[in-house]
């Protein structure tokens, strides 16, 4: 348990930086828009959406990278996959939260003083701050998950099965589209909607139930990491 | 006893063979020479040693604890990696305590003060080390853990002749402080030819011999002399390699000497550690 304490805490330790870094170069460029467009127009209220898709984006990467890096340093460490995989899912969990904190806070002063409507907010509504702060952790693990898988796999297939599958997966994405557009019935197509909406909340009645979505991505979130550990368990050191 | 054993191991990279039913055990309290030529297979043996690879088949014990993902191993094992698996931002200071929190028997003091005999700035990060100095970084890492087996993959990369010596005699040190194994696959044979007890060879995924140095050069000499009296002393024994030079011949020779004939111009000669090797390495690619 020590031992595991330890390489979580090496885990998040090694992502402070980044994301120091991250948060000051984000809300630099923020401040920089917002005086811009003051001096311009005189008008506080701010129009671009952005901070959580760059969270999102950048955890995405913070994901991808931590396999390349963390991986080698856990194993230079003796550390067994398994210990390897909490102490990944752990630390991601911590600056997932971590981050959905400062954007849910944040989000919400940016309101008050400068009219600024984050896109979650203009989604789900400032209604349930703990709610919304679980909501985008969840939603931030579930990037973490998508892009840790993806640079498993990468490096499990090498780079030009990795391209062929990612063109696979365009063809898939298009192939659903059209059978959305011309095979399903129109029943069908309103019927999978309709749960799709449900699924992230918004329920027929014109409610949003925040339970849903952080199911979702609950759920989607923990099917990718599964599929990480499942990998993960037998990836060697190239 | 307590011993790193080896039993069958076999690992393939596609088609090609990496290893080929490899059985060895490196016993506690001795150092090892682990010696091969360039892809014989000796940093896969050690990678699946240190749970980094995985066997095909056959299983690693150490201790009698299979070591294959097994956190019971941790504080048994380390081995110090020929590549880089360091994270290269951080400072080597932040490395020593990052180790420190990673392992029980990680010597903090121990740590800082090789640092200081190898003049290695522990304030620069590890990207911002020389090839030399990020060898040494990993040294000083290795030799300042008390656990009972450390490998060491080509541990002196990159190091100046009096770096070198200075690994080989803190490595002394370290070996006499208490039971421990050390296991050194290099290609600096000649160097360590003084401190290994025992060498395990290996070439083309086959162990080649298991035997201690003494045995080992005694199980082989030279003779040297006319090309035709070489010949002639060589009829019927285990030649392992030859070497000419104009009229005078060298014979690698494998198994017990035998008394020159009278009036012989012949030579007879011990081999050397590094001899032996290649010309045993050079039969077996034969």
């Amino acid at each position: 348990m020590k031992m595991l304490r330890s390489a979580i805490s090496y885990g998040c330790s090694t992502k402070i930086r980044p994301l120091t870094i991250f948060y000051l170069v984000e809300y630099g460029f923020f401040a920089l828009i917002m005086a811009i467009v003051v001096l311009c127009t005189g008008n506080a209220a701010l129009n671009p959406r952005g901070v959580e898709i760059s969270s999102a984006v950048f955890i995405s990467i913070m994901g991808a990278l931590s396999f390349k890096e963390d991986f080698k340093a856990f194993l230079q460490n003796g550390f067994t996959r398994g210990y390897i995989f909490l102490s990944t899912f752990c630390s991601f969990f911590i600056v997932s939260a971590s981050m959905a904190l400062i954007d849910t806070l944040l989000g919400n002063v940016l309101r008050h003083f400068v009219k600024y409507f984050t896109f979650f907010g203009m989604l789900y509504g400032y209604g349930h701050m703990l709610t919304t702060w679980l909501l985008l952790t969840f939603v931030y693990v579930m990037f973490c998950s998508i892009f840790y898988l993806a640079a498993l796999v990468i490096n499990k297939v090498g780079k030009t099965a990795s391209l062929l599958i990612g063109v696979g997966l365009s063809g898939v994405i298009l192939l659903i589209a059209a059978l959305f557009r011309f095979v399903f019935s129109p029943e069908l197509v309103s019927r999978i909607g309709s749960f799709a909406l449900n699924a992230f909340g918004f329920m027929n009645d014109g409610t949003v139930e925040l339970v849903f979505p952080i199911l979702t991505f609950t759920v989607i979130g923990a099917v990718f990491w599964l599929g990480s550990y499942a990998l993960l368990r037998h990836t060697e050191l190239k | 006893m307590g011993a790193i054993q080896v039993n069958d191991v076999t690992k393939r990279y596609k088609d090609v063979p990496a290893l080929d039913h490899v059985s060895v055990t490196f016993e506690l309290g001795k150092i090892y020479g682990f010696l091969g030529r360039n892809g014989a297979g000796k940093s896969t043996l050690i990678n699946i040693i240190a749970n980094r690879v995985f066997a095909d088949s056959g299983e690693v014990l150490i201790d009698g604890i299979p070591a294959s993902e097994n956190m019971a191993v941790h504080d048994k094992i380390f081995c110090m990696s020929e590549t880089d698996l360091y994270d290269r931002d951080l400072k080597v200071i932040e490395q020593f305590k990052w180790t420190k929190r990673f392992y029980t028997d990680f010597d903090m003091n121990r740590a800082l003060t090789l640092s200081e005999k190898y003049r290695l700035d522990v304030n620069k990060r590890f990207k911002a080390l020389s090839k030399g100095y990020q060898s040494i970084f990993k040294l000083v890492i290795a030799l300042s853990l008390s656990v009972p087996y450390v490998i060491f993959d080509e541990p002196v990369l990159g190091l100046d002749a009096n770096h070198r010596e200075l690994f080989y005699s803190l490595l002394l040190e370290a070996f006499e402080e208490g039971d421990r194994t050390f296991i050194i696959a290099t290609h600096m044979i000649e160097e360590v030819s003084n401190i290994i007890e025992e060498v395990v060879l290996i070439d083309g995924g086959r162990i080649l011999a298991q035997e201690s140095v003494e045995e080992l050069l005694e199980s082989g000499y030279s003779v040297s002399g006319a090309a035709e009296e070489v010949d002639g002393y060589c009829a019927g024994k285990n030649v392992i390699g030859y070497d000419e030079l104009g009229g005078l011949k060298i014979a690698y020779i494998m198994g017990k000497k035998n008394a020159l004939p009278k009036g012989s111009d012949l030579q007879i000669s011990a081999m050397d550690l590094q001899k032996l090797f290649v010309k045993m390495t050079e039969r077996s690619i034969k």
